[in-house]
């Protein structure tokens, strides 16, 4: 038996360890105790007899033995579940139990540890929480990811664009990387490691354990270094047949555009031009003016010259639609489990024309033959998408207030306004001629699944064989049509197929012993693994193509286009590891780790490296007698661990630079091969992070309130990535080792039952983290670039913000240039701060009244920067809203002052700032005008559920439970006053609190869902 | 403690298929996709780097020279277009996403250059390594043209210097000139028969060529010097380039490049591509928009000159240009329709006109005009012993070559009051800027900077007709990896900042 965790620590334990006491008409039952709802066996339940005092523990696999006698009534135990009895007799041979789970006992649950191994809670070392099926889905989510938002302390869940297939970045416990794009945590599911869990359904996932930092982790690996999310979807079990079905429809509209100017329209220099694109015409004074060129007619169109009251950008977008249909069949016997779910999920996104569709079956299942026992499961998602590439929404906010857009729509109408011929303006395309005419498609296909073989050798043993497969097929198809006119309005046809295959091969060979020394229990894992990834590129394109409707590369003027090619790329690893766990009298844990990886990426001197971790918790209120008796502290544990975890965070061949064909290289037997402009190092070591941790979990008030909480150290070494270099060493790029990193993360989670009755129950939940990050060392230097304004500076949270700013006198005052009227450039670039906010706080609650109840969620995070390029640009286009604030009149400066020869100040009282374009143009680029605070307070979800009540179920049999909920996503979003331009949220490349001029606003959604048990 | 013993041997069997599986499971990190130095002869990788040059000389520097030296403006429609190189907005071209990289570039293919050389040095390729050296130096003058002080010697080092430190721009231009003497060296001293042949897309392994052309950059790098540098040093170096004896890129001389430029998209003659027209005849966006300055057409017709029917389509029987930076979008007088575009042979009757010849020509990396009037302003000035004037007139002969222009119309205008020798700075130097246009235009912006010649009008779009640009800012890249290097250069401003040649 693996985890011989007792239950009870009543003084009578003692005997059942050591007595055996057989009555003249004893006989043995032999069962199975599994969780009610998921058939999941329950390994350490304890089932007594209450006659004899006769007691035993549930196995791995939920299995019991258990000498009773004839009427003996047992009882069955669980922490965290609801207790059962039942009374035995002889013909009771094999005995199916289930239990069900009990809400209230949160802390005693059991979680998916490393490997997959099902462990009950208590022994953990370490930070953890799950996240159950209900709780995932109260906000139909169709990526699980986002439904994971705000529900985790220290998690922090970014969902930053409004595609029909949003991109998502995730974060545990700040960063521990310097690599912006290593800091994701890993994805586990059912024990197999995967690259993405974007495609799976939320619908299937029984529950997420999200294992916190490196710590936990430790047997997976370099992967886990920054914790894992462990998914365990759903299994039947036997006795629970069910059929389910649920439909989704939601609803969601565009929100949070950037501010912009309705006072000026389109010109240059204030005199109205009906062919400009900008803004710099004269003020808006609602005369019917030319616009654009003349029709093919001759006609000369008109527009009003004024803005609409309504925001006219809002016309470019349109209400997505989202609608999701599932259902699910479970169920099974003693020896076979199934479920099999299909999803279809169809998303019209706020862009028209942008629309994907997802469709998925799920088959898991499991079967015994005696000391064998199989599980397979297999998930196949079927993922289309079309959407249009950037360049609408950046149309749109760089143009007047005043184009009616909904005469824009018809572009195909030679004659239309709308006709890229005819369109107002050539500096810029037709919004939605850019929707219709460029598009990016693609098809994938993720086929994943897992084969496992646990095998009982003897009691005290047993042998798993794992192996894991995930595929990844994307095909994808760019085109843009060809639409032929004179220069700028001439768009050559092009098409650009693309095939991307990812495909992964895990295998674990895991054994698995026990063994209990009088109070002491000990279960040792000893384990191997190899992993291989492979990735295959092809991408064949047309720049040129004859005709405007035929998309084939061979239909084409010229070459093929110079990004035509295929690209191969292997990674692979093997591993040694081992987990030792030791338990006294199930209060004190101590678990030891220790891995070694060899991975393929870097050179074999350094390719093998070793890593340790050490956690134990300890059980307050069974340790210590006199808290068992305390009524106001129900649960007490506390916990801690260290660990050190390698990691590799590099891909394949980065020890040498790669030379490519440029600049039309080849040109027929001329070759011509330039260097990467990354400087490869071949001595790439592996970095390593050391974290230790200490918690603690209380339950006050007979289990209704809890409290966790958890201080969190780490330190990351030696890290591998790719730093920005000056362009003078030749290199933009090098990848080194370098740079240390610590976090210091307080987390809180707090969750009380504040009013549980017959008919009303609400809970209110919080949870709490701050990040204190810091860069302690770095390469070379005390700052290094990360991505455009963002930084590394020793002593400074990561990545730190730092823009050019005004040069300013000692009073603060803005310096003018007398000769031009512009402000003076500081000479240093400004630290604004952290682009990460150190604080996050999510908020949580639920309320429930007989067969209704409501939940929401919350979420702040605050104390960041974030920085916009909308910006620049809407100064450039003068659709900014500062650059109305003087009328487009010549001004004097407000606040400023004039550096004299002696370098002193006076105030600015007669230069005069010109005011035009050219002056607002470089105003855009002071970058302090561009950033702002990215503080913000979101109601992410608010949703309603009625449940159909059972008189009224009673009176049919079609089906068990029903019910209604109403949802709304996204609904209230207070930010920073100086945050005008968008989401806080957004995040751009990987990047922190950097949004692009690409991105799209986000949106909000509601809708409803309906769900049926049959 | 049974257990216990069999654990022993099932860890030993474990290990054992581990490292059974291990061998050469591992070795998988070999680059499938793309071959590495090692792998690429010589003649592999100059090709390349040679291209990137002209490229950057044709493209990135002459856009900037013909904005700032007086030759280029935009149409009405276009009066948004390079705003910044409009407004001189100095922080705008500097910034990391939407500025205009030339120091990026230039380091770049310094590096192409850079990494021939070694491999050059250890193989003693001596040819190769001339040409490498005579690059980089032309690279590094450019440089300090733009940005004055810039890392020499400690640059290109990779991570093994990360933040080069700044030289003066005036001890740069010295190294540079010295290490263009040295590649010269080295080429002389290459054994024959042992040249890049092809490879070399300049001169096909002609060293004369090569020697020529690293004298007569010498000379521009010294001219450049005319309003600062002591004689002393001038004439010492005009000394050896006299001692060398090769002399200077002369008639008939250009130093063209030409891969194989295809008609396919990317492989085109970029300037064709970008300027003009695209793979299947369609107008460039960029030959809509660009327009000649009104005082450079002025220019051309109050001289009568034939090249400006061979450069630009006429409108109504005569040449319409615009005002570089004019914020005013004055349709009717600076319009497309009415305004002179870039002629080819589509407004040529299908023949070659003067700059836009065919999508397959070759780019200019510097013309043998060029060096004719760097020869005449060194004669003029008494540098070099020849005479001034016929320099000059085999200059503007060059020109009119190059353009298509025919003999005798040469001839004619040669004849010209104002074209007529006078022996005045600002006649050489405008005949020059006039022979320059669009081919070389960063010479122009540089000879106005040195010189203030020829006075053409300033960007509309600034308020103050004083201000002018001088350089480039130091850029975002740079001031986000080697701040305290650019910091100790002090100002950097646009307007203020001036480059150590400028008096």
């Amino acid at each position: 038996m693996i985890y011989n965790y007792l239950r009870n620590f009543t003084p009578f334990i003692f005997l059942l360890l050591s007595i055996q006491l057989v009555s003249a008409q004893a006989f043995r039952i032999e069962g199975k105790i599994a969780e009610k709802e998921t058939g999941l066996p329950l390994p350490g339940a304890t089932i007594q007899a209450k006659e004899s005092s006769q007691a035993t523990i549930t196995d791995r696999n939920g299995h019991f033995s258990l000498s009773v006698s004839p009427g003996d009534l047992i009882e069955i135990k669980f922490l965290g579940f609801r207790s059962k009895e039942l009374m035995v007799d002889e013909s009771s041979s094999f005995l199916d139990i289930h239990l069900e789970e009990d809400r209230q006992l949160i802390y005693e649950v059991v979680v998916t540890g490393a490997l997959g191994i099902r462990r009950a809670s208590r022994e953990l070392g370490v930070g953890t929480q799950v996240v159950d099926n209900d709780y995932l889905t109260q906000g139909k989510q169709v990526n699980p990811l986002t439904a994971l938002t705000s529900k985790v302390a220290g998690l922090r869940v970014n969902m930053y664009d409004s595609k029909v297939d949003p991109e998502i970045r995730i974060i545990m416990r700040g960063s521990r990387s310097l690599n912006r794009q290593a800091n994701a945590p890993m994805y586990v599911v059912d024990g197999v490691p995967v690259p993405d869990i974007n495609r799976l359904n939320p619908n299937d996932i029984e529950s997420i354990t999200v294992l916190k930092g490196a710590n936990a982790a430790a047997l997976y690996g370099s992967d886990g270094v920054n914790g894992a999310l462990m998914i365990t979807t759903k299994q039947g079990s036997g006795g629970n047949e069910k059929v389910t079905f649920a439909h989704t429809t939601s609803f969601s509209q565009v929100f949070l555009l950037p501010q912009a100017q309705n006072q000026f329209g389109q010109g240059q220099n204030r005199v109205y031009s009906p062919l400009q694109s900008e803004s710099w015409g004269p003020r808006f004074d609602g005369t019917m003016r030319d616009f654009g060129p003349k029709l093919p007619d001759g006609t000369q169109p008109q527009l009003l010259y004024a803005a609409p009251s309504k925001d006219n950008r809002l016309d470019l977008f349109q209400t997505g639609i989202q609608i999701q249909n599932d259902v699910s069949f479970s169920g099974g016997n003693e020896t076979n489990t199934y479920f099999l779910s299909i999803q279809d999920v169809r998303i019209s996104g706020i862009l028209p024309g942008d629309e994907s569709s997802r469709t998925g079956i799920r088959l898991n299942g499991s079967r015994k033959f005696g000391r064998l026992r199989t599980l397979y499961n297999a998930n196949y998602v079927r993922f289309s998408k079309s959407i249009a590439p950037d360049g609408p929404w950046l149309s749109v906010y760089t143009s007047p207030a005043n184009i009616d857009y909904p005469q824009m729509k018809n572009w195909q109408d030679a004659s239309s306004i709308a006709n890229p011929a005819n369109y107002f303006t050539d500096q810029l395309k037709n919004p939605f001629f850019l929707l219709d005419n460029y598009r990016q498609n693609s098809d994938q296909s993720v086929l994943s699944g897992k084969l496992e073989w646990d095998y009982e050798i003897t009691p005290w043993l047993s042998a798993i064989y794992r192996l894991g497969y995930h595929s990844k097929k994307d095909e994808k198809r760019n085109t843009t049509g060809k639409f032929e006119a004179k220069g700028k309005r001439n768009v050559n046809g092009a098409v650009t197929d693309i095939s991307e295959d990812f495909e992964r091969i895990n295998g674990d060979l895991i054994l698995n012993f026990d063994h209990t020394f009088g109070k002491v229990t000990t279960n040792m894992i000893l384990g191997q693994n190899f992993r291989t990834d492979r990735t295959r590129n092809v991408s064949v394109g047309a720049t040129n193509l004859l005709l405007p409707d035929l998309f084939n590369t061979d239909a084409r003027v010229g070459e093929l286009a110079a990004t035509s090619g295929s690209s191969l790329s292997q990674y692979r690893s093997l591993s040694v590891y081992g987990e030792l766990i030791a338990g006294y009298d199930q209060f004190l844990f101590l678990t030891l780790t220790g891995r070694n990886d060899w991975v393929s990426v870097l050179h074999p001197n350094n390719r093998s490296y070793f890593y340790p971790g050490v956690s134990t918790s300890l059980i307050l209120h069974e340790a210590i007698p006199a808290l068992q008796e305390n009524e106001t502290l129900t649960f007490a544990k506390v916990f801690a661990s260290w660990n050190k975890t390698g990691n590799v965070t590099l891909d394949p061949y980065k020890l040498n630079n790669p030379y490519t064909q440029i600049n039309g290289f080849p040109f027929g037997n001329l070759v011509g091969f330039t260097p990467g402009s990354a400087y490869p190092n071949p001595d790439i070591q592996p970095e390593f992070v050391t974290s230790y941790e200490f918690g603690t979990q209380l339950s006050f008030f007979k289990h209704r309130l809890h409290l966790e909480s958890s201080y969190v150290f780490s330190d990351s070494e030696g890290q591998i990535f790719n730093s920005t270099l000056s362009r003078a060493t030749g290199y933009s790029s090098a990848i080194v080792n370098a740079g240390r990193l610590t976090n210091r993360i307080i987390e809180v989670s707090l969750s009380g039952d504040i009013l549980v009755d017959a008919n009303r129950k609400l809970n209110l939940g919080l949870q709490f983290s701050k990040t204190n990050n810091r860069v302690e060392e770095l390469y070379e230097g005390n700052s290094f670039n990360i991505f455009r304004q963002s930084y590394a500076i020793v002593g400074e949270p990561y990545p730190s913000l730092l823009v050019s700013d005004y040069k300013r006198d000692p009073q603060g005052r803005i310096v003018i240039n007398e000769k031009t009227g512009y402000p003076v450039l500081a000479e240093q670039e400004t630290l604004l701060g952290t682009m990460v906010p150190p604080y996050q706080l999510g908020l949580n609650g639920s309320f429930s009244y007989k067969n209704l109840s409501i939940g929401f969620q919350a979420e702040s995070r605050w104390g960041g920067w974030l920085y916009s390029e909308i910006i620049p640009r809407q100064y450039t286009a003068g659709t900014h809203p500062r650059t109305v604030t003087f009328n487009r009149e010549p001004f004097v400066y407000p606040n400023s002052a004039i550096e004299n020869s002696d370098g002193s100040f006076t105030e600015n009282t007669s230069v005069i700032s010109p005011g035009d374009k050219a002056f607002w143009d470089y105003e855009g680029k002071i970058q302090v005008n561009t950033a702002a605070k990215s503080d913000f307070f979101k109601l992410r979800e608010v949703n309603v559920t009625y449940r159909l009540p059972e008189k009224m179920l009673s009176k049919q049999k079609l089906f068990s439970a029903a019910s209604i909920t109403a949802f709304g996503n996204n609904l209230i979003i207070i930010r920073h006053k100086d945050n005008d331009h968008g989401d806080p949220e957004y995040l751009y490349n990987a990047t922190d609190g950097y949004v692009s001029f690409r991105q799209v606003p986000p949106y909000r959604s509601y809708g409803f869902n309906l769900n049926f048990e049959f | 403690m049974k257990r216990i013993k069999y654990i022993r041997p099932i860890v030993i069997l474990l290990l054992a298929v581990f490292f059974q599986s291990c061998n050469g499971f591992l070795d998988v990190n070999e680059n499938p996709n793309a071959p590495v130095s090692e792998n690429l002869k010589l003649e592999a990788k100059l090709p390349a780097a040679l291209l990137a040059t002209v490229n950057q000389e044709s493209g990135q520097l002459n856009l900037l020279g013909a904005f700032w030296g007086g030759y280029w403006g935009t149409t009405a429609e276009g009066a948004n277009l390079y705003f910044h190189q409009k407004n001189y907005n100095g922080p705008g071209l500097r910034d990391v996403r939407d500025g205009y990289p030339v120091w990026e570039t230039s380091y770049t293919n310094l590096l192409y250059y850079h990494i021939i050389r070694e491999q050059a040095g250890e193989e003693g390729s001596l040819f190769y390594l001339g040409i490498t050296k005579i690059m980089q130096g032309w690279h590094f003058l450019r440089l300090v043209d733009i940005y004055n002080n810039v890392p020499f010697d400690e640059a290109l080092q990779g991570t093994g210097n990360v933040t080069p430190a700044y030289e003066p721009g005036s001890e740069v231009y010295r190294k540079s000139i010295d290490l263009i003497t040295s590649g010269m060296a080295d080429i002389r001293n290459a054994p024959a028969g042992l040249s890049p042949g092809n490879a070399d897309l300049l001169f096909k392994g002609n060293s004369r060529l090569w020697l020529r052309f690293a004298n007569t950059v010498k000379l521009r790098a010294l001219l450049r010097q005319s309003e600062v540098a002591p004689v002393s040093y001038i004439q010492q170096e005009i000394g050896v380039i006299q001692s060398e004896g090769s002399g200077f890129l002369s008639e008939g001389e250009n130093a063209l490049i030409q891969p194989g430029y295809m008609a396919s998209t990317g492989k085109m003659n970029p300037l064709w591509e970008t300027y003009y027209r695209n793979v299947e005849g369609v107008e460039t966006a960029l030959h809509q928009d660009i327009r000649p300055t009104q005082y450079l057409l002025d220019r051309y017709m109050e001289r009568e000159d034939p090249r400006v029917d061979q450069l630009y389509v006429a409108i109504n029987g005569t040449f319409r240009g615009v005002r570089f930076g004019d914020p005013v979008v004055n349709m009717e007088q600076y319009g497309r329709s009415v305004t002179s575009s870039f002629k080819g042979p589509a407004e040529n009757s299908g023949q070659p006109a003067g700059i836009f010849k065919s999508a397959t020509q070759a780019s200019v990396l510097m013309t043998s005009s060029e060096s004719l009037f760097l020869q005449a302003e060194a004669a003029h000035r008494g540098w070099i012993s020849q005479s001034a004037e016929i320099l000059y007139q085999k200059a503007i002969a060059e020109s009119m070559k190059y353009l298509g222009v025919s003999l005798s119309d040469s001839e004619t205008y040669m004849t010209h009051p104002m074209v007529a020798y006078q022996g005045t700075l600002t006649q050489l130097i405008t005949q020059k800027w006039l022979a320059l246009n669009t081919i070389s235009s960063i010479e122009a912006w540089s000879d106005y900077r040195r010189l203030g010649l020829p006075e053409f009008p300033n960007s509309r779009s600034v308020n103050n007709p004083d201000v002018r640009p001088n350089r480039l800012m130091y850029p975002e890249t740079e001031r986000m990896t080697n701040l305290e290097n650019v910091l100790a250069q002090g100002s950097d401003d646009i307007l203020s900042s001036r480059i150590w040649w400028q008096k």
